[in-house]
């Protein structure tokens, strides 16, 4: 049943994908133009040379950061809009637990986001002349940390259903992705280094950061992988757990199709 | 029994901290084939029942089955069974065509898309939809877009389908082919249904049972006929093709006959030896229709919502 629900999610955002390009298109635009403006005036600022030697670790930070919200807040998003236009009710109906049919959902949007990430990656480079090299190895950083995104996102997801309202939520959310994707939290000296395990991303992005950097391995990276594997994990429980709780509040409250 | 609800209750917190009884102890059931009419004023509780036999809302007490499946212990089993078109929302992705969005529901209930394609153009062809099957369903009327959000909704063939004003703010076109559908369902297909209405003509036409209910209670539950048949009394409705004399007229008179123009009256009648003796006297004059004025049940909603026929009766 699973799988025939997740084709179902996976063709729904595929007819709409190729029925209405221009939205993909204009999403890709935007996305590379609001890179390509920071990357103008952060040349400006530092010199291209400075910058230059960075733009790998931040063409990728970037990448990743916008994989991640979309991976955060397509959840969320998806039940404010569902909700709005009366067919939330609808898919609560399905035999299949509705935090199922919601990762099920994240996964079919992911793939529509890889294209649109993709997409932009590839305007991105051609616009600011620099092509990065990115190893396979890093995809498992990266797959960790959308995992620790869909748990994060459930979190989202969890006020939504309550409030039916996810984008001022989103909009401070995006501030703090950024931070944990820009800060190096596994090089925090001593033992502080360990509160990486903890924050969302922590690990995966101190293995990504190392990677990108050219560092083929890096002390204790096996480890660092482990752990981010425990993150993602702790966050898709809190998350899913989370969700349940709110679904079922806003079941009491008669506040499932709306607020 | 298809659908058993027992005793459900259901109560809300206010934001002053105030709670308020919603639903009271409402308990109903259905058989397969059968159509019930779930009646009330406005903020009775039906949508709250509705809601809570789809499991859309929580229930502080009570329980329901859906074909022996409690909705409290075997939650997903239960919903199998069930499909409803809510009021007041689209129950449709409106950018999807018909076609599109019948496999799309399907597939979350688990229904291979081959099927849920095949028996989605099956239900579209009932309905006379076949020609709109491609088209995105904002393009479609509001009637139209009504039939599809049942056919969504039938496409995994549950047996107990849920309607909650299914005919509101439709022309009468539409409307019809509603009704239509929806006996066909019952009668051909044997699904039970539950619909919720405020147009006394539709519940009319349709139900085989009524559950009226009022401030969250049930007040009425029984077969329509039953309970029409109850609040009708000993009035005869006569239909003439001719006019009366003026001794006919003073004698209808007498009885407190009605008319409803020259040709037509309406009579309580206080045995029914009376019947034979109105006969008599309407001679020669000939009469078209002589018939019990049986009570609509928008006199019974009336009567037992604004009235005094409160007593929570079961014909």
């Amino acid at each position: 049943m699973i799988l025939t629900a997740l084709a179902a999610e996976l063709r729904r955002e595929l007819t709409q994908l190729f029925r209405y390009p221009t939205e993909l298109l204009s999403e890709v635009l935007f996305i590379s133009i609001v890179f390509y403006g920071l990357f103008l005036g952060g040349s400006y600022m530092a010199g291209r040379g400075i910058l230059g030697s960075r733009l790998s670790d931040i063409i990728i930070g970037y990448t990743l950061w916008t994989l991640m919200m979309g991976a955060i807040g397509n959840m969320g998003w998806a039940i404010a809009n569902e909700a709005q236009n009366g067919t939330l009710e609808q898919v609560c109906l399905a035999p299949l637990p509705i935090r199922v049919i919601f990762a099920l959902r994240s996964v079919a949007n992911l793939a529509y986001d890889f294209v649109l990430t993709g997409l932009a990656l590839v305007l991105i480079m051609v616009l600011t002349g620099h092509f990065i090299h990115f190893s396979p190895l890093e995809l498992v950083p990266v797959i960790l940390s959308i995992g620790v995104s869909f748990g994060v996102g459930y979190l989202v997801a969890s006020v939504t259903i309550l409030f039916k309202r996810s984008n001022q939520f989103l909009n401070l959310l995006q501030f703090g992705v950024l931070f944990l994707v820009m800060t190096p939290f596994t090089d925090l000296p001593g033992v502080f280094k360990y509160i990486a395990v903890v924050v969302p991303i922590g690990p995966q992005m101190g293995v990504l950061r190392h990677l990108a950097l050219g560092q083929s391995s890096f002390p204790g990276e096996e480890a660092w992988l482990l752990l981010g594997i425990v993150n993602m994990l702790l966050w898709l429980v809190i998350g899913y757990a989370v969700y349940g709780a709110a679904h079922e509040r806003a079941r009491s409250r008669g506040a499932l199709g709306h607020y | 029994m298809l659908l058993e609800v027992e005793a459900v209750r259901k109560s809300y917190r206010r934001r002053g901290g105030a709670e308020v009884l919603a639903v009271r102890d409402v308990s109903l059931q259905l058989s397969a084939g059968r159509i019930l009419a779930f009646l009330g004023p406005n903020g009775a509780g039906k949508t709250t029942t509705i809601k809570m036999i789809a499991g859309l809302v929580k229930m502080d007490a009570g329980d329901v089955r859906i074909a022996g499946h409690s909705l409290r212990t075997a939650g997903a089993s239960a919903r199998r069974q069930l499909g409803a078109v809510l009021e007041g929302s689209r129950n449709l992705y409106w950018r999807l065509t018909p076609v599109e969005n019948i496999e799309y529901w399907a597939g979350i209930r688990g229904v291979p898309r081959r099927e849920a394609r095949e028996r989605g153009l099956e239900l579209l062809r009932l309905c006379g939809l076949e020609e709109k099957a491609h088209q995105t369903v904002q393009q479609l009327s509001r009637g139209m877009q009504q039939l599809v959000a049942i056919c969504a909704a039938l496409v995994h063939r549950p047996n107990l389908l849920l309607l909650d004003e299914p005919t509101l703010g439709l022309d009468l076109d539409a409307a019809d082919r509603i009704q239509q559908l929806v006996e066909q369902l019952a009668r051909v297909n044997g699904v039970g249904i539950l619909l919720t209405t405020h147009q006394m003509e539709v519940a009319q036409r349709l139900s085989d049972e009524v559950v009226l209910i009022r401030e969250g209670a049930v007040i009425l539950h029984g077969p329509t006929d039953v309970v029409r048949e109850r609040l009708s009394g000993d009035a005869y409705v006569f239909e003439l093709a001719g006019n009366l004399s003026a001794e006919q007229r003073a004698y209808l008179a007498k009885r407190d006959a009605e008319f409803d123009g020259s040709l037509a009256f309406r009579v309580v009648l206080s045995s029914p030896g009376d019947f034979y003796e109105v006969i008599a006297r309407l001679q020669p004059c000939p009469i078209v229709r002589a018939s019990r004025d049986t009570a609509d049940l928008g006199a019974v909603f009336r009567h037992y919502v604004h009235g005094d026929g409160n007593e929570g009766a079961q014909p």
